[in-house]
């Protein structure tokens, strides 16, 4: 109990066996590197979008810790199984799969109860949708977590993807899959309901949170019609749309590929994950094809990013990620970066910037590692070192960039350069604050005085994908909805400023594992053409993001040092000396102001 | 301090004068940065903020500017040592002070504050300005709720921006004007909110 009070669960979990493991020290595509599997407190008692759980390694594609979260009905499986979490260690020796709680199943197996491993027989090489069918045949009523022939060929953005379409999508966790030839984990279905002690009161907060959530027009209304794909106009009309590879910040054919024109041309019906009462996800078709998705993201890049405004190539595109088990964000903008490199003459034969038929081949080469498939199974920003221009990756840590031009959201540059893994609008999407208004609108172009309201944002992600819970529901509720409904499941009082001082912990122990890794100061930083290259016309015009004075006020209001290092007072404060000792870093020293000037 | 934090002072303390939350001269604002604190200088007129009525100065290490800065700062600096609060608005709200004569708690009966308050606890020091039993007592409340009620004296709101706290100081306000109407109109009052009586409990 000690540890799921100052882990949670989930990624918190997940952060603190990486660390006490040192997967700091090992190879990610190694048998020495750890696929922990986690669901939350919250995960299956009937909290609001709750149905979700966290995949946490060490990623080959960024070397960072590396968490992914994903709905669906995977978490709660585990839940339902009796499960907090399970390690997935070493390697096996042929393709297989693991069964977990299935009657029958060999109890005496090395991976505990009700285990079973199995050859992966003619499952290898399958794409995902015919792997999760076969398995349904195989053992009904189960949830899996497979990859496609992307994790089995080591392609460094594979995804993981769960039965209702829902991935592990960032970071390559999917190679970490591949590489252990693990090509599934199968749940059996269990009976066990999640331990919640006083049922009455969560009820009531249930109740309570369910009410904003109705009331919101982001939760209620655009996200429910729309899908997260109602953000295509919203952030072009903002000029911080990222177009052609970050060259410009506004789309010719935003409204192409807009959350409007998917609802027209391709919408099927809407879904959603176990439970969840926003359903933010779309069933889909074009021509004789069917599948999940796309989202926001994915449209934006191999649309926008692409400069594709051919929105039946772009739902291909992402059928083909979904079929392969493909990063569509890291897809998309490595895709980008290929058309720019072509462009300026360094990849002869390449594609171009527009060419809608290329999106949809180029993923299809890409799973398969054929031609050029194999360099962009590299991620962009091997790509471009590779031919010379390691500039034109729109990454950071070797994470691609979403779709938040930071030039037109100055906190949201600062958000990627600071996330522990990398590129990403999940550790904290400042989406909120500078376009939508939540919780209260603030100056977009404004370099300083938003470091605090980041961090608490990123300290806020930390605590969802630790219960694990959707980041949706945070449009409308606030950090006491969340402590209210931990406090029901514990059955005490959870204080909303104890659960963000968790969540501070939390990602205090992702810096120390960076830390311990290698990285440093020099990694939290964006692409050159957004410190550098003002966008020329729109909105957003003259923007560059002025960085290094935003990250300095990052730094002092997170406590660390000038190196980016939490000092002594704050690793003490946090309980954090001892996993800081044992991972071999050494406080940091704060310089300013002073000697003994430790931030608070 | 850079002009968009002085708007929003200048913004905010204009606002709370003119809904009729401050007195000429009462109240204050702060907020956090890094490990400084913005605050309104002693004496000033919420109202009519210039630069030189915004005092920086540290979070927990005191400089010159000190004497110059609200007499509430160490309420300001321990909620700010306690919590994640960006920014803190401290009013004096006529109708909310009457409760807060009469109640431990106020639990409004509109549906904006039902939504968004549920319930504001009321709490009691013998020295009620800028004293050590304050700077003691309202952080450990403000841990668990972002508006807590100083009995006599007024409310202290916490949010990750001015315009944040200065809504659940409004809300409250609005709240308790909403049952001082009601309960001079001495009729029963009939429920239409499913679970209010469990908001004594929130």
């Amino acid at each position: 109990m000690e540890v799921a009070r100052l882990w949670l669960g989930g990624r918190g979990l997940g952060t603190y066996l990486a660390l006490r493991e040192r997967l700091f020290e090992v190879d990610p595509l190694s048998p020495e590197n750890l696929l922990v599997v986690a669901p939350g407190p919250l995960t299956g008692t009937g909290a609001p979008a709750s149905a979700r759980y966290s995949m946490t390694s060490r990623s080959p594609l960024t070397g960072t810790l590396f968490d992914g979260n994903s709905g669906g009905s995977f978490g709660d499986a585990l839940r339902r199984l009796g499960w907090d979490y399970l390690i997935v260690s070493g390697a096996l020796d042929e393709p297989g799969y693991v069964t977990l709680g299935m009657v029958g199943a060999d109890d005496a197996s090395p991976a505990g109860p009700a285990a079973g491993f199995h050859s992966a027989g003619d499952l290898w090489g399958r794409d995902v949708p015919s792997t999760l069918a076969r398995l349904r045949e195989l053992y009904p009523r189960s949830e899996a977590a497979v990859i496609g022939p992307a994790g089995e060929r080591g392609v460094l953005f594979a995804s993981i993807v769960n039965n209702r379409g829902r991935s592990i999508g960032r970071g390559g966790l999917g190679a970490v899959m591949g590489a252990k030839r693990l090509k599934a984990l199968v749940l059996g279905h269990g009976d066990r309901r999640p331990p919640v002690a006083d049922p009455e009161r969560l009820e009531f907060i249930v109740y309570e949170a369910e009410k904003l959530l109705k009331a919101n027009p982001i939760t209620s209304t655009a996200l429910p019609e729309f899908g997260t794909a109602v953000l295509v106009n919203v952030l072009d009309r903002a000029g911080a749309l990222p177009t052609r590879n970050h060259r410009e910040t506004r789309f010719e054919g935003a409204a192409a590929i807009s959350g409007e024109a998917l609802k027209r041309d391709h919408l099927r019906r809407r879904s959603a994950c176990r439970g969840c009462m926003i359903g933010c996800a779309r069933r889909t078709a074009v021509g004789d094809q069917t599948g999940e998705g796309p989202e926001y993201e994915t449209i934006w890049a191999f649309g926008a990013q692409c400069g594709v405004s051919d929105l039946a190539a772009v739902v291909r595109a992402n059928y083909a990620c979904n079929r392969a088990g493909l990063d569509t964000i890291t897809m998309g903008s490595t895709i980008a970066c290929a058309m720019e490199l072509t462009e300026l003459g360094l990849l002869p034969d390449g594609p171009r910037f527009g060419d809608a038929r290329a999106i949809v081949e180029l993923v299809a080469a890409t799973a398969a590692g054929e031609g050029l498939g194999a360099e962009l199974g590299l991620g962009s920003a091997r790509l471009a070192a590779l031919h010379g221009r390691p500039d034109l990756s729109m990454s950071v840590k070797r994470l691609e960039m979403p779709a938040y031009d930071p030039r037109g959201m100055k906190a949201q540059g600062l958000a990627y350069a600071t996330s522990n893994r990398g590129g990403c609008h999940l550790r904290a999407n400042m989406l909120g604050p500078e376009i939508l208004g939540v919780p209260k609108m603030v100056d977009r172009f404004a370099t300083l005085g938003k470091a605090g309201l980041l961090i608490n944002l990123q300290n806020l992600n930390a605590v969802l994908d630790s219960l694990s819970v959707c980041k949706f529901t945070a449009f409308a509720m606030k950090e006491d909805y969340y402590a209210r409904q931990l406090g029901a499941v514990w059955g005490e009082t959870v204080e909303p400023q104890e659960l963000l001082s968790l969540g501070e912990r939390i990602w205090n122990a992702e810096r120390l594992f960076n830390l311990a890794a290698g990285f440093t100061r020099d990694d939290d930083t964006l692409p050159p053409r957004l410190l550098h290259e003002p966008v020329a016309d729109g909105p957003s015009a003259g923007q560059v993001v002025d960085l290094p004075p935003m990250l300095d006020e990052y730094y002092i209001s997170r406590g660390w040092d000038e190196a980016g290092v939490p000092t002594a007072v704050k690793l003490e404060r946090l309980g954090l000396l001892t996993v800081a000792a044992a991972a071999g870093v050494p406080p940091g020293r704060r310089q300013a102001r002073g000697a003994d000037a430790d931030a608070p | 301090m850079s002009s968009a934090v002085l708007e929003q002072f200048r913004r905010i303390g204009r606002d709370l004068f003119v809904a009729g939350v401050v007195s000429s001269h009462g109240g204050n604002l702060s907020v956090r940065m890094g490990d400084r604190i913005a605050i309104t200088r002693r004496g000033s007129m919420l109202a009519r903020l210039e630069e030189r009525d915004v005092i920086e100065t540290g979070l927990s290490e005191n400089d010159a500017n000190v004497v110059l800065a609200s007499t509430e700062i160490n309420v300001h600096r321990a909620i700010y040592e306690a919590t994640a609060a960006q920014a803190i608005v401290h009013a004096h709200p006529p109708y909310a002070i009457a409760r807060s004569l009469m109640c431990d708690e106020i639990v409004p009966i509109d549906s904006e504050g039902s939504y968004l308050l549920h319930k504001v606890p009321v709490v009691h020091t013998e020295l009620t300005a800028g004293s050590k039993q304050v700077a003691e007592l309202l952080p450990k409340w403000l841990k668990e709720y972002d508006i807590v009620m100083l009995r006599g004296h007024g409310p202290f709101a916490i949010g990750h921006l001015l315009e944040e706290a200065y809504q659940l100081t409004s809300v409250l306000e609005m709240s308790c004007r909403i049952m001082t109407l009601a309960d001079g109109m001495g009729e029963q009052i009939r429920e239409y909110r499913k679970g209010s009586e469990r908001y004594e409990t929130w």
